[in-house]
């Protein structure tokens, strides 16, 4: 057992209105997590800190916080990999309600806009409904997302402009227009088809390099670009 | 700065993408052999260039073909990653930025095809 | 107010915070030289199209020391735009082979190998054509 010194970005707004660097040294060993550090922190040092957590385990994702300046799930974060200084910071590019607390409203608005669930009038809930494991991998890589918000913490485009609906929104999207059981993407791609839907990315790629589930929704945004040509074409020609 | 969202559908945007892309093909595959005979070459002397040569490669369809994969499509490229890189670096209006690049790229490509046909008619 | 109007906005230093960053803007960048040789060329046409005197005088302007070293760097810049380039086109169109998704890596080789045979033939017919 050692001890390890993390700051963390705090930001009481009863108590002042700019957020401040405060210092804690905790105990770690070779299994800490960084969420491990932080229940530490809050049950042991300071009660005051406030961050988000539930499941520990890389799939509720909720713990999304910016580890030296990049976007990672405390979980899944291990202080061992870090020998020098550790910064925590809340996620980038969303407004933050409490230390280490953001507000995900707009992220969430993004979500729902391109209906990221089975659309399908027709089907009978009492027949199952049937899939082949090829048709199953069209769409696999994309249905792993747990709506962390790391890639929008990631994008420097939704940095930019947050009503680009972003990486996870957009690899949704694609995972659902991709589905054989699925009958929505006409409803779909004229949010897609928007200046703010897939043409805001220009394909930095952070969004695939930070996702904790290995989505590669830079991959399915651009994907997304080839359906939205092809839609956009297509609509011109029926005029 | 950023442009006001809408639910506007951006038709624009897949004529822009699918030139940048054609163009980012040309710009790696035939644009680095063009720069070594062109640009580092003929000028350094070590295959020689006289204009009688470059005339006759240039003024024909094959010299169409070249224009149009080593100079227009790459300049479309250009354009959309000079319009991002305003976007990303806060610079002017999308908007005005739109006009400004692809418009410029358009204008070189007519000139410099209209060059390759004037040559042709002589 | 909407929630994203507190946030102030974005630097237009953002990309130097992070390595990641400074080598996308470096990728972005890459046109910057190529839109140099692309300006040459037209000069290089419009040149021939004036007469003897005027391409000769564009060829001592492209064997000039400074015009030399863009155009050395837009070839730089080329052959690391399509390095970026060739690796994004398998994500960006995936290609499937009787149900089986092609490797990345097969991809990228494939257009590395585009590469060189253009260079190869376009050697061969300009320099064998030189005499």
């Amino acid at each position: 057992m050692s001890t390890k010194s993390i700051r963390i970005k705090r930001y009481l707004p009863e108590q002042a209105d700019e957020a401040f660097w405060q210092r804690y040294e905790v105990p770690v060993d070779d299994s800490t997590s960084l969420l491990d550090a932080l229940n530490l922190v809050k049950e042991e040092l300071d009660s005051s800190l406030s961050y988000r957590w539930s499941c520990r385990m890389a799939i509720c994702g909720s713990c999304g916080v910016m580890v030296n300046g990049i976007p990672k799930l405390g979980c899944k974060t291990f202080l061992r990999d870090y020998p020098d200084e550790v910064r925590i910071e809340p996620l980038a590019h969303f407004p933050v309600q409490r230390d280490l607390v953001v507000d995900m409203e707009i992220f969430l608005q993004h979500l729902a806009a391109v209906k990221p669930w089975l659309i399908d009038e027709a089907s009978n809930a009492a027949e199952p409904n049937r899939q082949t494991p090829a048709q199953l991998a069209r769409y696999k890589q994309f249905a792993n997302c747990i709506n962390c918000g790391l890639c929008y913490s990631a994008c420097p485009q939704f940095g930019l402009n947050p009503e680009f609906l972003g990486p996870a929104a957009i690899a949704l999207a694609h995972r659902y227009n991709l589905d054989s059981r699925d009958h929505g993407k006409a409803q779909r791609m004229p949010e897609l088809n928007r200046h703010e839907g897939v043409w805001s990315c220009t394909f930095v790629g952070f969004c695939s390099e930070v996702c904790p589930k290995h989505v590669d929704p830079a991959a399915a945004v651009n994907q997304g670009k080839v359906e939205s040509a092809k839609h956009t074409l297509i609509a011109l020609f029926r005029g | 700065m950023s442009d006001k969202p809408s639910r506007r559908q951006a038709f624009d945007e897949p004529l822009w993408w699918g030139l940048f892309s054609a163009g980012g093909v040309c710009f790696a595959v035939f644009v680095p052999a063009a720069i070594l005979c062109l640009a580092l070459l003929a000028p350094l002397g070590v295959v020689p260039l006289d204009a009688e040569r470059a005339r006759s490669m240039l003024f024909g369809l094959p010299g169409l073909l070249f224009v149009g994969a080593v100079v227009c499509l790459p300049l479309f490229h250009a354009a959309h990653r000079i319009r991002h890189g305003c976007f990303d670096l806060r610079l002017g209006r999308d908007g005005r930025n739109k006009w400004l690049t692809y418009g410029s790229a358009a204008l070189l490509s007519a000139a410099a095809l209209t060059g390759v046909l004037i040559g042709m008619l002589r | 107010m909407h929630p994203h109007e507190r946030l102030p906005p974005l630097p237009r230093t953002w990309w130097l915070k992070h390595r990641y960053f400074i080598v996308y803007m470096l990728r972005e960048a890459t046109v910057l030289p190529l839109l140099f040789f692309a300006v040459c060329l037209l000069a290089g046409l419009i040149a021939l199209l004036r007469g003897e005197a005027s391409w000769m005088n564009w060829l001592a302007f492209m064997g000039s020391a400074p015009v030399l070293l863009i155009n050395g760097l837009a070839l730089a810049a080329s052959l690391y735009h399509a390095w970026t380039f060739f690796q994004l086109f398998p994500r960006v169109m995936p290609l499937r082979i009787a149900g089986h998704p092609l490797p990345h890596q097969a991809v990228v080789a494939a257009q590395w190998a585009g590469v060189a045979v253009v260079t190869l033939i376009s050697l061969w017919l300009f320099v064998g054509g030189a005499r």
